[in-house]
């Protein structure tokens, strides 16, 4: 083996070394679970810890207060549904028969408190005959630090 | 009238694509089959006619592409609502700037734009190529001919991507163009990612053109190169447009949320950065080839994937950001595949002729630089792709999970993966440019590289003082602590660097005018000088991500009107709230006064606008109110409002980003600098290929024999 091929193995086994570190770092912290509400109520255990719940927003019970950055709402799944209370930035596309990503957790009384709030218009809205959203349609909202 | 102009030009495109790609290959068989032969002679002339078909033919091409563009253009601006496309993406009351930019705005536009550009494109090459009556350039042009081709094919044959499908319904006005794509940066954005995007054809017709005929020099590289270099400028200004549209429009304060398409723009500019470099490297020293051969098919695939991920509905759940599920996905996938076989059986086919005529002699040179910066950017690529494509393995039966479960990369993965290398790569970019090449590369700037270590040491220094005096540091995480530290310390020894080797080799070329010399490098050696513009850019752009996620403020306030919030150094005081009817939406404005420590004030006005043609009423699209500020931003969004005038705000204070957008306009600077051509003369070629003396520790390539074309 030349020097250099030496030290080019070295190098490489430094830097692979570095990355499985930073990988793993990565792997444990850096991944969200996202989840139907009717999953999410199936099962206990992601109840307790922070995911991304998706669903759509029912037309009862919608209560959007821009003014107090905040909004309670009933998040829609196949078959069941979920309280969501939200602090934060209303997105400007958030309405009720909107799809949305909430982040949070749930409360221990049945409730998902949330402080990150993604919409995407719902594709009823195309057969339905209202304009359709293409390129890019995020609406993200976080809450201070 | 113009559904048939459009329609019939796509149909035009399709069989003149087809005809470009026969003669291509029957050029190359017959080129080929010559070679050394008797018949030579007689075939050139053959050869010769078939290569001014294929031209000619590339020119009809782009024109036939372009009348179909036209047919869609017109037709938004004519309020041609028997047209789909137009019935969806535009009404009659929407300004003339974003009717254009309706043409790109939805999904079947988009294609026929992406086609457009390769039609244009593929007419260039072909003049381009125009003293070349090779095989290769042949091969080149049915490439591009084919691949322009199949966007036509797509669009004629999925019925969700003809642009031309006639409306059910009689309408006397459209929809209108979504809210939130009416800004400046997004007419911009997706057709300057375009032309990045299908940049990377032309540079795969060259590679399969040269793997296919066995050529041996690297006189094609003068012709890939100018591709790749426009192709970069075009994904850099695309990306930088595309965060700056997030920052000011979707009112969240941030630029970029490692969302999959976003994503999926970074990928090919990772590796079409790689791939610049690669290039160089085979050019000046007859190294790197294989690199440049995989990443250039690299880049063409991660291209056509990223619309593959817009497109095919993959990320239904994952991404706010797609058009939607089209059907097209399986075609990109069947695409991507071919394109992806024929060139890794092509590639390992002329893996001998792919070989480095030198070895790396040192990891501290030029080529071991370029090695480990390339290195890493792939890895980056890789460890993005990942996090990107992970969404859409991890179904239930995948993760071993629930039905209804999903997991997904968020910020920490790309946090904690991505940003350390990217501080890597910019250390290694700081020294690699002020290196030769060869084994003696790094003794003979010994001195140079000393000066940047103690300069970055010292800003490094500098800021711990300064961070842990003036409080900034203290308050702050121990990890941003130690990342804005390293971030002082890299991006001084960059400055440093570019600045003491243009220094030096100014002085030299001035013969001790300084002016004179800085105007004669940039006109001797642009390619030079332009890549070290795009270095300082990219370590400004890298401070100011560093500035605005470190010291990010976030913070919403309720105010009623007359009352004040502190947020930072700023004092905000909410004055007062008021409506305005405009053109096609009514503005609700509120009045904000906002003082700094310094006592300075000025007033912001954030505003939420209610479109016309809304959906929905009372719907409204938020239209922030932004103080730039090279310290830092003062970013306003109107939350809401009630009767009595309480209001409530969304208050951001983003330190440094606005260097983000100065690195993204060096850079973009740096690689149109790249592009003038040299004019490297007998005169100043000894001055600029000089070995460098150890005293002055400034950098001097080696000449070599594929330098100057």
């Amino acid at each position: 083996m030349t020097h250099m091929r030496i030290k080019l193995t070295i190098a490489g086994i430094v830097f692979i070394g570095a990355l499985a570190y930073l990988g793993l770092a990565g792997m444990q912290q850096g991944w969200t679970f996202i989840l139907t509400v009717d999953t999410y109520l199936s099962k206990p255990e992601y109840q307790t810890q922070r995911i991304r719940l998706g669903g759509r927003v029912s037309a009862e019970q919608l209560d959007i207060q821009k003014s107090q950055l905040a909004a309670t709402f009933l998040l829609l799944g196949e078959k069941k549904n979920v309280k969501v209370i939200y602090h934060g930035m209303v997105p400007d596309l958030f309405k009720a028969g909107c799809n949305v990503l909430v982040e949070g957790k749930g409360d221990g009384a049945g409730n998902f408190v949330s402080d990150k709030m993604m919409t995407k218009c719902a594709s009823k809205y195309e057969e339905a005959g209202h304009y359709k959203l293409t390129e890019p349609s995020t609406q993200a909202a976080e809450t201070p630090k | 009238m113009m559904t048939m102009i459009g329609t019939g030009g796509l149909i035009g495109a399709l069989c003149v694509a087809g005809i470009v790609m026969a003669l291509g290959v029957i050029h190359a068989v017959l080129a080929l089959g010559a070679q050394g032969t008797r018949e030579s002679g007689q075939v050139s002339s053959m050869l010769d006619g078939i290569m001014r078909l294929v031209r000619f033919l590339m020119g009809v091409l782009a024109i036939l592409v372009s009348a179909s563009s036209w047919g869609l253009l017109s037709s938004l601006l004519d309020n041609n609502f028997a047209l789909s496309y137009v019935a969806e993406h535009s009404d009659r009351a929407l300004p003339l700037g974003y009717k254009i930019a309706a043409f790109w705005a939805g999904q079947q536009g988009s294609l026929l734009f992406w086609a457009w550009v390769l039609g244009i494109m593929g007419m260039v090459l072909a003049f381009v190529l125009r003293k070349r009556d090779t095989a290769e350039a042949a091969i080149a042009l049915a490439v591009m001919a084919a691949v322009t081709g199949i966007f036509v094919l797509l669009m004629l044959s999925v019925k969700s991507a003809n642009p031309f499908e006639l409306s059910p319904e009689r309408l006397i006005d459209g929809r209108g163009l979504n809210p939130i794509l009416q800004n400046f940066a997004m007419v911009l954005h997706p057709p300057i990612l375009f032309i990045g995007y299908a940049g990377f054809t032309p540079a795969l017709g060259l590679l399969i053109g040269v793997l296919i005929t066995g050529r041996r020099d690297a006189d094609w590289l003068a012709d890939l190169r100018p591709w790749l270099v426009v192709t970069w400028v075009a994904l850099t200004v695309g990306i930088i447009l595309g965060a700056q549209w997030a920052y000011v429009e979707l009112g969240w304060g941030g630029y970029w949320a490692w969302d999959p398409v976003e994503n999926a723009s970074l990928l090919p500019w990772l590796t079409g950065t790689a791939l610049l470099h690669s290039v160089a490297m085979w050019r000046k020293r007859g190294m790197f080839k294989l690199w440049t051969a995989f990443l250039t098919v690299g880049s063409f695939l991660l291209c056509i994937f990223g619309t593959y991920l817009t497109r095919s509905g993959v990320l239904q759940n994952g991404s706010m950001h797609t058009f939607g599920e089209s059907g097209m996905g399986i075609y990109f996938i069947w695409f991507m595949a071919g394109v992806g076989l024929c060139s890794l059986i092509l590639i390992l086919s002329r893996l001998g002729r792919l070989r480095g005529e030198h070895a790396l002699e040192a990891l501290i040179s030029r080529e071991g630089t370029v090695l480990a910066g390339n290195v890493l950017l792939v890895t980056m690529m890789l460890a993005t792709l990942y996090g990107t494509v992970r969404p859409i393995f991890s179904s239930a039966a995948a993760m071993g999970g629930e039905p209804g479960a999903a997991i997904e990369a968020a910020k920490p993965y790309y946090n904690r993966l991505i940003l350390p290398m990217g501080l890597l790569l910019a250390a290694i970019m700081a020294t690699g440019p002020v290196l030769g090449y060869g084994a003696s590369a790094g003794a003979r700037v010994k001195k140079l590289l000393g000066i940047m270590a103690i300069v970055g040491l010292l800003a490094a220094g500098i800021m711990a003082g300064l961070g842990y005096s003036w409080g900034f540091l203290t308050h702050s995480n121990p990890t941003y602590a130690a990342w804005t530290i390293a971030v002082a310390a890299v991006a001084a020894a960059i400055v440093t660097g570019v600045l003491l080797d243009f220094g030096t080799s100014s002085w030299q070329l001035g013969r001790g005018n300084l002016p004179a010399g800085v105007v004669r490098a940039f006109l001797i050696t642009p390619r030079r000088w332009g890549a070290q513009v795009a270095h300082i850019g990219l370590g400004a752009l890298i401070v100011g991500v560093a500035g605005s996620s470190l010291f990010n403020v976030n913070q919403n306030v309720v105010l009623n009107k007359g009352e004040a919030a502190t947020v930072g150094q700023y004092t905000l005081t909410y004055q007062d709230i008021r409506e305005e009817k405009r053109s096609n939406h009514t503005a609700v404005l509120a009045q904000v006064s906002v003082t700094d420590s310094a006592g300075k004030s000025y007033i912001l006005y954030p505003e939420r606008r209610f479109y016309d043609k809304s959906e929905q009423p009372g719907q409204s699209a938020s239209e922030v109110a932004i103080r730039l500020g090279l310290a830092s931003d003062v970013y306003l969004n109107l939350a809401g409002w009630e009767d009595n005038g309480k209001s409530a705000f969304q208050v951001i204070l983003n330190p440094l980003i606005n260097w983000i957008w100065i690195g993204g306009i060096l850079m973009t600077l740096g690689g149109l600098i790249c592009l003038l051509p040299q004019r490297l003369n007998r005169e100043f070629q000894d001055l600029v290929e000089a070995p460098a003396p150890a005293s002055t520790g400034s950098p001097r390539p080696e000449p070599s024999q594929h330098e100057r074309r």
